[in-house]
């Protein structure tokens, strides 16, 4: 039986206080969660459980374990506001958040906290030394809300329902404006425009010949040579082809 | 002391002292305050006020006060006073049986340490009341006390004292006033408030007073629904008797009988008024009926009723209103306006999915009915969510759509669909003794796969999911035989139409065992090996609940000194077969896919083999005449041998002969040369109708029917593929292609000669009633009727020389195992050979769904 064993069995707090520092100053995270796990709850409130709320959520986030994570960094910062680690732990319990942020094809309930936590960071300390790190994760969860959008916008294409396609990329480019998928959801707009007009019956034809034309000129005025700019070149030619059969 | 202060000075914190706690620490109620000493504060000021509203929020004290107990120049010393609320340390409940005071700490959540304030109090005996008056002990009194408990710190007891007193009935009803109506047709509108009654054990005689006050209401509809539209109850009085029960009064008004006059809408532009008039269904004359014209226009107990406000839901105008207007009244006749509000029709905007932690949004997106850009249709939310039921992926009780951010000016609509993940995968793990030896199986099923992933170390949590594809590996080993299959579905090949691509691979193994049954002979073995390629589209026509399906599938049999009497003449050879299969089927069965309450499923296929026998020039019906198919001895010699009738040659008859005719033909040859390609085509159907009877009663009527045919009647019916019809009819285990045709009531197989059928027909009559069908597990029972029977040709079929039995059982159906059931049946007829019935038979059924 191990000293660890036995102290995890022991009633006497100080001693599993002292081992789970110990352990943890040691970088054996998991061993230490279990004793704070045991002994935080009887040092809310006082003076020590201001360092070991501390450890507990650090040994969390150091074990990969976020979500418990981003609750224990929370409930720290809220709990001891004034502490000189409240910047940190606020910082890490946004990070652990975005951490848990899923890949973008799936809910994204977690990237929205993640934002939202991050914002109000970004808010309370302004001039923290981690604000260019949150910016850039706030962007990158951003561009991934972006993308989920996208991509949605983009299979009504593929499923050939190109109505609801270009509606959809209607609502992402005028939601947001500053995406870095601008130039897609322009080139793609277009595409779900393109096919709709050809496919389209004769009276509504030349409307919707124009409709995808003018997204063309739109993407080419943002986004001269573009990484599209040879396949929309080539719709254009479709499109021009076939606008000169209404002129006659 | 007496200090003079400013009105909100500010100050130093030099100290703070907690005054009047029990049970907590003061250290940790000023840590709480966040009041640190040496920060500046204002006294009286903001920060005062908000620690104290922080510490009333705790719903801990009954009373929080500040006090300035000194002032030292710049400091200040505080004292901070609290009295705490007691917490309750115990309760004690009298006048009940131990069990019952159990459940009611329980239900009125009487725990210990809660804190004891009036309104918990007065919240508790507000329960209570409550509790035993619906349950018809009207005369409950609930007395509670507390007492200082002297064992703990600020603890109190809870003492509660409930005298339920005897359950209170209604001796009787008497109605006054009714001339129109009849005293019986009165009670039977009051659906919840009856009079005591001998014999009546479903609805038990009780007086609760919100039921009663919603009873007087259905009283008065009962008279509007009968054209009597002034109604009205003048008074009503409950009377307490001395034995116990209760008395009830009602004097009603009856007024005249009314009639609809003119129905004029005003306001619709979308539809006309004749349009309007014929969903409305009401014509001038009619008697009046408040409750009806109030259900044509708005349904409240039918979602996706047919009244005036779901026909402009379906089309667009979201943001409808329609009241009716009572504009005149004269004698009897009451003219109405339908007055509609259409607003701009709806489009949806943004249609998002949300719940979906594993699913990808592709796989959910493809089946949504509502599309950006599209009209609002409310049916169309209502079939998305159906749909999506049927995926399997959701649990389907959870499927919630929500309408968000409405814009009536702007005429545009979002949608969110809530849904919640559920398990789908299945695993098979079993292991038993039979045939001789240990058997293990291996089953596993994952319904919702990424095939993708399949590589991606990351996506095993714990297997790669989320791209709707299923993947199913199962393994079956036992000493004598050894099975292997794999299949694989992807439900939109390519991503862009619901095109369904599968394929599966499976090798069966079959060994003899040794002579004295000890132990497997591995050169005596029996070896199939298959491959299956189909594809399947969802047709738009005649509606898209079709689906048309094509697929491939070859199958390689090696059989090495394994002499099957009858199957196959020969013991030694190879067969190998490539058959294309055609199916049209459909399946538009709702809601619930393990317990549909509605719609049919049906399959009719056709699976064929090339006609070899028409090209390749081989007169099978002069085989044996040929030199090639002759017997010959080890020498070479044409020969004559006798057989028994299994086919095995008799050695001692054994003669040389000089010429082809008189040798005898070598059976095993000929049916090798007949099998080496198979050639076949059968036909199939097999209908389900599902249908909501009363209730939760739904009847499944099933139909089946199957013919296996030869091109070439020379070269004969094969001896794969046929049917087997009798029992569970679970295929477990298939040799040969054979199909299992479930008939409860009889053995396995038994109404199929050894070598299987080529034609059958079977009928059946299920009535099926849901226990529960939740998501963790579905359970229904059920009772059936079955008929059928198979027969050797079709010559010989007889469709209503059929076999009958009766039956009845119960399902269970788990996500993690897929569906369990027990039936037992009685078969009416005798099995081939008998002649008194088959009697009971116990059929288990695992896996199967139908």
């Amino acid at each position: 039986c191990s000293e660890y064993q036995k102290t995890l069995k022991n009633t006497d707090v100080k001693a599993k206080y002292d081992l789970a520092e110990k352990l943890y100053e040691a970088g054996d995270y998991k061993r230490a969660l279990r004793l704070f796990e045991q002994i935080a709850p009887s040092y809310v409130g006082k003076p020590q459980g201001e360092r070991i709320l501390y450890f507990f959520a650090d040994s969390y986030y150091k074990t990969e374990d976020y979500y418990l994570a981003a609750y224990q960094f929370e409930r720290f910062s809220k709990s001891y506001p004034r502490s000189d680690k409240s910047e940190e732990a606020a910082f890490l319990s946004a990070r652990s958040k975005f951490m848990l942020s899923p890949k973008y094809s799936v809910d994204q309930t977690e990237t929205t906290e993640a934002i939202d936590r991050l914002q109000i960071f970004i808010n309370n300390y302004p001039n923290s030394a981690y604000m260019e790190e949150a910016n850039e994760m706030v962007k990158t969860l951003r561009n991934k809300l972006d993308k989920k959008s996208f991509e949605v916008a983009k299979q009504y294409n593929t499923l050939s329902d190109y109505k609801a396609s270009i509606k959809a990329f209607e609502l992402f480019l005028s939601d947001s404006p500053g995406s870095v998928y601008r130039e897609d959801a322009l080139f793609y707009k277009m595409t779900a425009e393109y096919n709709l007009a050809v496919n389209s019956i004769p009276a509504r034809m030349e409307e919707r010949l124009i409709t995808a034309k003018s997204t063309y000129e739109t993407l080419i005025k943002y986004f001269p040579e573009g990484k599209y700019q040879k396949d929309a070149d080539k719709m254009l030619d479709v499109i021009n082809n076939e606008l000169q059969k209404f002129s006659k | 002391q007496e200090t003079n202060i400013d009105k909100g000075k500010k100050y130093i914190l030099g100290g703070i002292e907690v005054t009047g706690v029990k049970s907590y620490n003061e250290q940790t109620v000023v840590t709480f305050t966040g009041l640190q000493v040496g920060q500046e504060i204002t006294v009286p000021g903001e920060k005062i006020s908000k620690v104290i509203t922080k510490l009333w929020n705790l719903n801990l004290f009954s009373d929080i006060s500040f006090y300035i107990t000194r002032v030292e120049g710049e400091k200040v010393f505080l004292e901070l006073q609290i009295v705490e609320l007691p917490t309750l340390s115990d309760v004690k409940i009298t006048g009940l049986k131990k069990k019952k005071t159990d459940d009611i700490i329980k239900e009125a959540e009487l725990k210990r340490g809660k804190k004891v304030t009036e309104s918990f109090i007065a919240n508790t005996k507000n329960y209570l009341l409550n509790k035993y008056k619906k349950q018809g002990y009207l005369n409950t009194k609930v007395l509670i006390n507390t007492v200082a408990d002297t064992s703990e710190a600020n603890a109190v007891k809870m003492i509660v004292n409930i005298d339920t007193d005897e359950k209170v009935k209604v001796k009787d009803i008497v109605f006054e006033g009714n001339e129109k109506l009849k005293d019986k047709q009165l009670r039977k509108a009051m659906k919840n408030t009856k009079q005591r009654q001998f014999g009546r054990f479903w609805k038990k005689s009780k007086f609760i007073p919100e039921d009663y006050s919603t009873d007087l209401t259905s009283l008065i509809d009962a008279y509007k629904e009968k054209g009597y539209r002034d109604a009205r109850v003048l008074n009503d009085s409950v009377i307490y008797n001395d034995d116990n029960t209760i008395g009830i009064n009602i004097a009603v008004e009856e007024g005249e009988r009314y009639y609809f006059g003119n129905i004029d809408f005003v306001g619709n532009a979308a539809y006309t008024d004749r349009e309007l008039a014929r969903v409305l269904g009401i014509k001038k004359g009619d008697v009046y009926n408040g409750v009806l014209l109030r259900k044509r226009i708005a349904d409240d107990t039918k979602p996706d009723g047919n009244d005036i406000t779901n026909y402009y839901q379906n089309t667009g105008y979201l943001f409808s209103r329609i009241n009716p207007v009572e504009v005149s009244a004269q004698n009897d006749t009451i003219d109405f306006e339908i007055r509609i509000i259409e607003g701009k029709p709806a489009y949806f905007n943004n249609v998002t999915v949300a719940g979906n932690d594993r699913t990808n949004d592709h796989v959910i997106y493809r089946n949504l009915r509502t599309r950006p850009g599209q009209l609002y249709r409310k049916e169309n939310v209502f079939r998305t969510i159906r749909e999506l039921g049927a995926l399997g992926y959701f649990d389907a009780e959870q499927l919630n759509p929500q309408i968000l951010n409405p814009d009536p000016d702007a005429g545009t609509v979002d949608i969110q669909y809530g849904v919640v993940e559920a398990g789908s995968s299945q695993i098979e793990l079993q292991g038993g003794y039979g045939g001789g030896g240990f058997i293990g199986t291996l089953g596993l099923r994952f319904n919702n796969f990424s095939i993708k992933n399949l590589f991606n170390k990351e996506a095993y949590k714990p297997v790669p999911m989320g791209d709707g594809q299923t993947l199913a590996l199962r393994l079956q080993a036992s000493k004598f035989y050894q099975t292997y299959s794999f299949s694989f579905i992807e439900p939109w090949l390519g991503g862009r139409k619901p095109v369904q691509f599968s394929t599966s691979l499976s090798r069966t193994l079959q060994f003899r065992p040794t002579i004295d049954y000890r132990d497997v002979d591995k050169d005596q073995r029996f070896v199939i090996t298959g491959i299956n390629v189909g594809l399947a589209k969802r047709l738009e026509w005649p509606d898209d609940t079709f689906q048309l399906s094509h697929s491939l599938s070859y199958q390689h049999y090696d059989i090495q000194n394994y002499a099957i009497g009858g199957i196959f003449p020969f013991s030694n050879g190879v067969s190998q077969s490539l058959a294309y299969t055609v199916a049209l089927s459909r399946d538009n069965t709702y809601t619930n896919p393990i317990f549909p309450t509605g719609g049919s499923k049906f399959v009719i296929s056709a699976r064929l083999t090339p006609p070899y026998s028409l090209f390749n020039g081989v007169d099978y019906a002069d085989l044996g005449n040929q030199e090639a198919y002759k017997d010959r001895n080890s020498n070479g010699y044409l020969v004559h041998v006798e057989r028994d009738a299994n086919g095995n040659k008799i050695a001692s008859t054994e003669k040389v002969v000089a010429t082809v005719d008189e040798a005898s033909t070598d059976i095993a040859k000929v049916g090798q040369k007949k099998l080496n390609w198979l050639e076949y085509y059968k036909i199939k159907f097999q209908g389900d109708w599902y249908k909501q009877l009363v209730g939760d009663l739904v009847l499944r009527t099933n139909a089946e029917f199957g013919f296996l045919g030869a091109y070439n009647q020379d070269r004969g019916i094969v001896p794969f593929e046929r049917f087997y019809v009798g029992g569970d009819g679970l295929g477990n285990y298939a040799l040969d292609g054979r199909e299992n045709i479930q008939l409860r009531g009889y053995p396995n197989n038994s109404l199929s000669a050894r070598d299987g059928s080529t034609i059958f027909n079977k009928f059946s009559l299920e009535l099926r009633y849901p226990i529960t069908l939740k998501q963790t597990a579905s359970i229904y029972t059920l009772g059936f009727l079955e008929a059928g029977n198979a027969f050797e040709s079709f010559d010989e079929y007889s469709p209503f020389d059929i076999k009958r039995s009766a039956g009845l059982g119960v399902r269970i159906f788990m996500p993690a195992f897929g569906l369990l059931g027990i039936d037992f049946a009685y078969g009416f007829d005798p099995v081939s050979g008998g002649n008194t019935p088959n009697g009971w038979e116990t059929h288990f059924i695992i896996g199967q769904q139908f």
